[in-house]
This record gives C-alpha cells, sequence and structure tokens, in this order.
C-alpha cells in the first residue's frame, strides 16, 4: 500500500512548467508545432544554457552567442562574415534571430526546413563550431551540471540529440521583438515623427512586398540585385533546390532591430543602412530600382530606426545565464 | 490491503492463461545479397571487381502489412538497420489476433512528413550519424565501400542517398507479395542491380539530393524481395 501511495504522489509531483508565448493579438498563429515540443519554463532555460554554452563547439571555445549576441538583435555585429572556432571565417553574415515561431526555413539559402534542425548546421559546420552533435551528448551526459537540468526540462537525465535540439529550439522560439516603437504606434500607443511618417508611407510603397508587416519579411527567397562575390561564389538558394531560376536569391531578412544588427546582406558588404538603400536606389539588376530623393532616403532610415525594440535587445530572460 | 493483493494475483493469473490467444508475432528479418552470395561488412565479394562494402545502414519503416488489399496493421516508425550491428537486423510485429496477410509495403528512407516534423529520438535521433546538418533531411541509405570499378582514391565510393523536397525526394515505397501468411519472414535486399547500374565515371559520390540520389534509390526500392521461411 505504501508503494502504492508513492506511484501516486510520483504521479502528482509538478512536472515542467509549461510556458506560453506572449506575442500581439493581431499577429497570426505561430508557424511552429508546439505540440511536439511543449514550451516549459525548464526547456528554455535548459535551451539558453545550451545557447551560452561553448561546450558546443569542437574547442569548447565558442558558443552560439559568438555570432549571436543579445543586446546587437542576435547578430554578429560588426563581422561582415562570421568567424568559428580557430578564427575560420565563414561564407556568410550571421543573421539577426527574432520571432523565429513564424519562420519558415532557415539560413540564408533556407538550407534548414525546421527550427530544432538549425543548430545542427553550425555545430557541423568546419569554419563555424566543428563539432557533431554526438560529442556534444557525450559531453553534456559526461557534465557534473546537465543532468539535472535535463530531468527538470524532459523528465529524465539522458542527453540525446532530439533534446537537446528541442530545448534550444525552446529558447529560440522565446526570442519574440514585438516592443518598437512601430508596435507601439500599430498599438495606437505612440506617435510617429513627421518624417518616421514619410518615411514608413515610402517603406510600404517601396520594400513592404518582401518586407512585409508585422515580421518585415515575406520569408521567401528573392533577388536583391547584388552583383556575385567572385571570391565567395555564393549563388544562395540555387544551392538548396539546383534549379537556375534561383541564381542568387537569398532568403528575405527581417528587418526588427536593423538599427543594430549591423554589417547588412547575406555577406555583410554594407556596414551602414544608407548604403543598403543607396544600393537599390542604384542598382541595375533590379526591374524597379527605388527612385528617392535624398531627404526620402533620410526619411526610409527614420522609419527603419523605428524597429529598434530596446526591451527584446535588453531583456534579462535573454541575455547570458546566471548561476 | 487484502483485496488489492488477490485482485493483483488473479489479474497475473488472467495474463499467464492467455498469453498465446492475445499475440499474433510476425518476426521479419533482413539480409542483403549480391545476386545468392550473402553480403559480410569488410569482405570482398566474388565480382571481377571484388566489391567490398565497409558500411550499410538504412531507414525502412511505415511497415503495412495487408490481406486482401485491406490494411491489417499499419506501424508508422522507422527503423535503422545497420549491418554492422546484428541486433538492428530483426524486427517484430504483433499483428491482431487470428490475422493473416498476403503482401506487405514498407518505407525505403524517411517520408518528408516525418523529416518536416522536427527533431525525432530513438532510431531517428540526429546523434546516429544518417541526418545532414548542412541541409535538412535524413540519409536515407549510407552505402560505402571499394571496387576496382570506382576511380575514387582507393578505390572507394560512397553513397548517401537522401533528400525529401520535391523534385528530389528519394524516400521510395515498397510493395511486396509474401504469398500468404508466415511467422517469419526474410526480407533480402539485392545489391547487384544498384552496383551494376552506378555510373563509376562521374557518380561513385553522391552525398546530396539531387537527380542521381532518386535514380539510385528507386533501383533499391525494386531490389526488395520477401520469403517465407
Amino acid at each position: 500500500m505504501g508503494a502504492l501511495l508513492m506511484l501516486l504522489s510520483a504521479a502528482q509531483r509538478p512536472g515542467p512548467e509549461p510556458a506560453v508565448l506572449q506575442y500581439p493579438k493581431n499577429w497570426p498563429a505561430p508557424r511552429y508545432d508546439f505540440s511536439r515540443n511543449p514550451l516549459t519554463r525548464e526547456g528554455i532555460e535548459l535551451g539558453r544554457r545550451l545557447f551560452y554554452d561553448p561546450v558546443l563547439s569542437r574547442d569548447s571555445t565558442l558558443s552560439c552567442a559568438g555570432c549571436h549576441l543579445s543586446f546587437t538583435a542576435f547578430a554578429h555585429v560588426d563581422h561582415a562574415l562570421s568567424h568559428g572556432i580557430q578564427d575560420r571565417i565563414g561564407t556568410r553574415n550571421a543573421p539577426a534571430l527574432a520571432n523565429l515561431a513564424w519562420a519558415q526555413a532557415f539560413m540564408w539559402d533556407g538550407a534548414i526546413q525546421h527550427l530544432d534542425f538549425q543548430a545542427l548546421a553550425p555545430i557541423s559546420s568546419p569554419t563555424e563550431m566543428d563539432h557533431s552533435i554526438q560529442k556534444i551528448v557525450e559531453k553534456l551526459n559526461a557534465s557534473p551540471r546537465y543532468p539535472a537540468l535535463f530531468e527538470a526540462a524532459f523528465g529524465t537525465r539522458k542527453a540525446t540529440g532530439e533534446r537537446v535540439l528541442k530545448a534550444m529550439a525552446q529558447f529560440e522560439l522565446t526570442l519574440i521583438s514585438a516592443g518598437s516603437k512601430y508596435d507601439r504606434m500599430m498599438a495606437g500607443t505612440d506617435t510617429f515623427s513627421r518624417q518616421e511618417q514619410n518615411g514608413y508611407a515610402i517603406f510600404q510603397k517601396n520594400c513592404a512586398s518582401c518586407h512585409a508587416e508585422p515580421f518585415f519579411t515575406n520569408f521567401s527567397f528573392e533577388k536583391n540585385g547584388l552583383p556575385l562575390d567572385t571570391m565567395l561564389r555564393d549563388y544562395g538558394r540555387m544551392r538548396i533546390t539546383q534549379n537556375p531560376a534561383d541564381s542568387l536569391r537569398f532568403k528575405v531578412p527581417t528587418l526588427r532591430n536593423i538599427e543594430f544588427s549591423y554589417p547588412y546582406m547575406h555577406d555583410g558588404r554594407f556596414r551602414k543602412l544608407r548604403d543598403v538603400v543607396n544600393h537599390y536606389a542604384q542598382t541595375t539588376a533590379l526591374d524597379r530600382p527605388l527612385e528617392l530623393s535624398a531627404n526620402e532616403k533620410t526619411d526610409l532610415v527614420a522609419f527603419l530606426l523605428t524597429l529598434t525594440d530596446r526591451a527584446f535587445l535588453f531583456n534579462p530572460d535573454f541575455s547570458f545565464p546566471k548561476e | 490491503m487484502k483485496h488489492l493483493v488477490l485482485c493483483l494475483k488473479y489479474a497475473g493469473l488472467i495474463l499467464l492463461c492467455f498469453p498465446a490467444e492475445s499475440q499474433n508475432i510476425i518476426s521479419l528479418n533482413l539480409g542483403p545479397f549480391y545476386k545468392s552470395e550473402k553480403i559480410a561488412l569488410g569482405e570482398s565479394l566474388s565480382t571481377p571487381d571484388s566489391l567490398t562494402l565497409h558500411q550499410l545502414r538504412f531507414y525502412l519503416g511505415h511497415f503495412t502489412f495487408y490481406q486482401n488489399n485491406a490494411a491489417i496493421l499499419e506501424d508508422k516508425n522507422y527503423h535503422l538497420f545497420d549491418l554492422e550491428e546484428a541486433s538492428t537486423l530483426n524486427l517484430t510485429f504483433n499483428l491482431p489476433q487470428n490475422a493473416t496477410f498476403d503482401s506487405l509495403a514498407f518505407n525505403l528512407g524517411v517520408d518528408s512528413l516525418t523529416t518536416a516534423s522536427g527533431a525525432m529520438g530513438g532510431d531517428l535521433d540526429p546523434t546516429q550519424g544518417m541526418f545532414w546538418t548542412w541541409q535538412s533531411g535524413y540519409i536515407n541509405v549510407k552505402m560505402e565501400g571499394f571496387s576496382k570499378k570506382c576511380p575514387a582514391r582507393n578505390g572507394e565510393f560512397q553513397f548517401h542517398l537522401g533528400g525529401y523536397l520535391p523534385p528530389y525526394a528519394a524516400n521510395q515505397r515498397v510493395e511486396l507479395k509474401t504469398g500468404g501468411n508466415s511467422e517469419n519472414l526474410l526480407l533480402t535486399l539485392d545489391l547487384a542491380p544498384f552496383f551494376e547500374q552506378v555510373n563509376w565515371v562521374d557518380k561513385h559520390n553522391v552525398m546530396s539530393p539531387g537527380a542521381e540520389a532518386v535514380r539510385l534509390s528507386g533501383i533499391l526500392a525494386k531490389s526488395f524481395a520477401i520469403h517465407a521461411q
């Protein structure tokens, strides 16, 4: 009878605490299927620790945060091409991270179709972490502190590839940026300056078909008129689809927190927002280059700065976990 | 308390009395061959090119057993067969009581819906080394070895067949007549057609989704046969 009571009490013991994603009411439902990976406070916390732990790299020197810094929009500030362990330089600019629960594909060429699997790419890339999920799981299972974290999150002390990836996805799913001046404006709790309002009108007319609100991306792969970098020879989406029509198509990045995610474009070739706007005004490779006066360009940039979300950038829940 | 113990005793007795009637277990063993020659890893076959396999791993899953074209058991799980691990070469299925079957079907490789559903555990855990990291998707078949015909370094070939997005989805459905009911089935895979149709000149290393991966997967799918034992 005592054993039965013990079983009952074990069944009633609280498991991980469910967590709910908070986002604006007028946003669509997330694309991520939470039924396969229910968010929990402990799962998110485990994912956060993994995100910030250099154990994920072969020589245990580099964490995800090495290239995705919270206070610079989870991008790699000042690095056109991100570097991995031992100063190895990659071929692309680390993208800003935000609102990943709505994303449809990951990486500049959409090579990864599901957030769970995204981390495998930088983990395995020789120019990034140069490691393997097998080795990472071994290291975590031998670690003095991770088994307890896995037990709290998944009810078992054993780390597996599935649990590592799901925990990291849980943390990444919480990276929601919806607190910019633009968002307050949409909610009716703030107002644009005349310059910002003018910039918003220019944006809606010229940019919003690809950088669609509220995520500031239509999640598709588009040609942006940039000439091929003859050293990198990166043809973007074509590498994945093997379809020549996809040559030089890259994923449309979000513009949220763009003030902090410089340098810009898939290879980081532009250091200033103004350079990006000038590219779209000058390119002859697109059907419809922007026709903007110098003042209009300034107004457009003023609007883009309203996408900065300081509550997101400095959210203590997103920063390095303290013991 | 006394009643509880009695109840448990009777429950146990009932279970002990009726084990055979409640089970209809089918055992399926997998054997790779080259024509009639059984394949063992690291051992040269008696082919002119001294074909030798160093690794053979592949996913089979979503087994469905049929009687008169009606499904009697559908098992959506995937299993990783690894010629190096004898324990992976046997599968059992618990069919409904008294059910019989005359054919079965299964997937060679992981279907696109499963692939697109996020991280999985067990045989589908990415730590199994059967998941591409640079581009989403399972490696459905990993076959590596040596052939004198292979112009690569040391005559070594690598076929990592996979891809789940159209037009290069490599997953194949295989349907086989079992010719009646049997508790023990031997599923053979004859690799002769595959190696006879390999393009040794420039397609002896296939490690990404594409037309060649689909073509070679199609050849493998036609090379399975089932035998009642």
